[in-house]
């Protein structure tokens, strides 16, 4: 048995070690907001936050995150930069599909955390890792610029 | 006249003293001094064989044992074959040998050799119609081997389920093609003399020695070769580029080498293909973890580690480790003003695994600060590591990195190989498209 902080929650889940991390948040704690994509950490879609980094949750072992805290798209919102991002992603209406956007949202709020005011190359290098079929890409970067200019 | 025959007396001269210095290179455990007996006349422990916990297993237990011991598995059998079968494609600067099949098939495997013709392979490189096998086959190592043990190979290999799989043709160029020319280069280079313990050092070093020497052959990568393609041994375990993939410096060299290491990394390292801070086995050293070292008992992974760290420290051409994480920004550190392209890829492909710093925030095998790899100002195994990807399975689970070879250009790989040196390792790499398709073809997978 596991125990995990998700969401400032605590929670217990009971899987073996290797199991990676999306699978038990997905499968076994039914937080079904991150999705699944190329399941080898080259699309992004599966971001959330462990110990305030972006991590792909398809290649990180539940066993390894240890006692960092995880932050999945549904507890990002009650986070101050969170809350942001999610307003300025409803302003610009940044989604088409829709697909990817937990993991954009993911990687935007951890780009504002450690840098409260990107420019566009700081974007282009945080996000890089995050694919949008769709090509939302120009209204991501705007959003992100929108959410930075909100003040707290 | 008295000029002209100066002249040829110490051409000849010369020409024997370093023939003479190559012959005294072929010894791998010469380093050691002291005296050493034959191994009946050896009181102090059982060196050779299985371990005490297998000691009253039946003879193919113990062959398994053995055969992982002495890594059979990783070059008789071809990417994605049937294991044992043989196919693995040595590429050289002289032409390309296939590992042949040594399931007990009669047709195309080993199934009527006879327990002579085995040894005879083994310890002479000589298979049973006669002919010679080539060095590929580490027979130079293997000649320490004792019989017993080879003859528990053997019976461990006869439980194979038969496998029909014929020899592929080598693909050599004359004079290399013609097989009996290496009699004259087993003259100078194979001992043909089983492991003779050294009365001077401890029975666990004399365990490290076999396993390394005579069943693990590590010098046969780490160890680089002479003119005549033989082991330097003037040079062992100082590194050298096998099959792509540089093996690198295992003296305890504290630059170059392992010799900053803890006993306990190194233990790890061997036994699980990883030492956090020091990264983790790829390429062929995955292979020789995952299909050997891995099976050995602790004792024996101990008694590799006090062997290794008696080999003479050597310095050799990679600088010393950097062991500081690059900063948070990609805007600083070393490569923050360079090469544009392998900025790109590094933060499209891999830093949200390997992060901008290095350190990576998912699992100590993708961490990029202090590894040997990225810290070689060749990159070639960085290079490696991002043509091939890491697939190995291991009791922890799962190690896994993409192969991006598919994927990405030649100039992509390059230049992603230089940013990665340049901005988590000692000193930048200047890897050209070139040189990233030469490193493709050399490696077998």
């Amino acid at each position: 048995m596991l125990t995990l902080t998700i969401n400032g929650q605590s929670r217990e889940v009971d899987v073996p070690d290797d199991m990676p991390l999306l699978w038990a948040l997905r499968d076994h704690l039914n937080l079904v907001g991150t999705k699944y994509g190329c399941g080898i950490a080259q699309c992004g879609v599966c971001t959330v936050h462990v110990g305030g980094k972006p991590v792909r949750s398809c290649q990180l072992a539940i066993g390894d995150v240890g006692t960092r805290a995880v932050v999945t798209i549904e507890g990002v919102g009650r986070t101050a930069n969170g809350a942001k991002v999610q307003q300025a992603w409803m302003e610009v209406a940044v989604p088409q599909c829709g697909y990817c956007q937990a993991g954009q949202i993911m990687s935007a709020v951890a780009l504002l955390d450690s840098n409260p005011n990107p420019d566009d190359s700081d974007i282009d290098a945080a996000m890089a890792g995050n694919l949008c079929r769709c090509g939302t890409y120009i209204r991501i970067r705007r959003a992100i610029k929108k959410a930075a200019s909100k003040s707290a | 006249m008295k000029k002209i025959v100066g002249s040829v007396v110490a051409a000849i001269v010369i020409a024997l003293a370093f023939a003479g210095w190559l012959f005294l290179g072929r010894d791998p455990m010469s380093f050691a001094g002291g005296s050493t007996v034959a191994l009946k006349n050896y009181k102090a422990g059982n060196i050779t064989g299985v371990p005490t916990q297998l000691a009253s297993a039946d003879l193919v237990k113990r062959g398994a044992y053995l055969v992982h011991a002495a890594d059979c598995q990783a070059c008789h059998t071809a990417p994605g074959g049937a294991p044992f079968a043989g196919g693995f494609a040595f590429k050289l600067p002289f032409g390309t040998i296939y590992s042949t099949n040594i399931t007990p098939d009669k047709q195309t495997g080993i199934g009527n050799y006879t327990d002579a013709q085995f040894l005879s392979a083994v310890h002479k490189g000589i298979r049973a119609d006669g002919e010679q096998l080539y060095p590929v086959m580490p027979y130079t190592s293997y000649t320490y081997m004792t019989g017993d043990d080879a003859l528990a190979i053997k019976a461990y290999l006869f439980t194979l389920v038969p496998v029909h799989a014929p020899a592929k043709q080598n693909r050599l160029l004359w004079p290399f093609d013609q097989r009996r020319l290496l009699m004259l280069w087993n003259v100078m280079f194979n001992q043909d003399e089983r492991f003779r313990p050294n009365t001077g050092r401890s029975p666990q070093w004399n365990r490290g020695a076999y396993l390394a020497e005579a069943m693990g052959h590590c010098g046969e990568c780490h160890t680089p070769r002479n003119v005549a393609y033989a082991l330097d041994n003037h040079r062992k375990f100082s590194g050298a580029l096998t099959a792509g993939w540089r093996a690198y410096n295992i003296t305890s060299d504290k630059d170059s080498g392992i010799g900053d290491w803890s006993d306990q990394d190194v233990y790890l390292y061997l036994s699980t293909g990883h030492a956090n801070g020091h990264g983790g086995a790829a390429g062929p050293m995955g292979e020789a973890t995952d299909d050997s070292l891995s099976y050995l008992v602790p004792d024996d992974v101990h008694a590799l580690v006090t062997y290794l760290r008696s080999v003479p420290a050597q310095a050799s051409d990679v600088p010393r480790i950097v062991t500081t994480p690059a900063p948070a920004s990609y805007k600083e550190g070393t490569m923050a003003n360079g090469d544009v392209r392998g900025q790109k890829i590094f933060a499209g492909a891999c830093a949200s695994c390997h992060d901008w710093t290095g350190v990576s925030p998912v699992t100590g095998y993708a961490t990029l600060t202090g590894v040997r790899a990225v810290n070689d100002p060749s990159a070639v195994n960085v290079a490696q590591a991002v043509i091939n990807g890491v697939n190995r399975t291991t009791a922890e689970g799962k190690i896994f990195m993409p192969a991006f070879g598919e994927g990405y250009s030649n100039d992509d790989i390059a230049a992603v190989a230089n940013y990665v040196t340049g901005r988590f390792g000692a000193k930048g790499a200047k890897l050209t498209g070139k040189d990233v398709n030469d490193l493709r073809k050399q490696a077998t997978r």
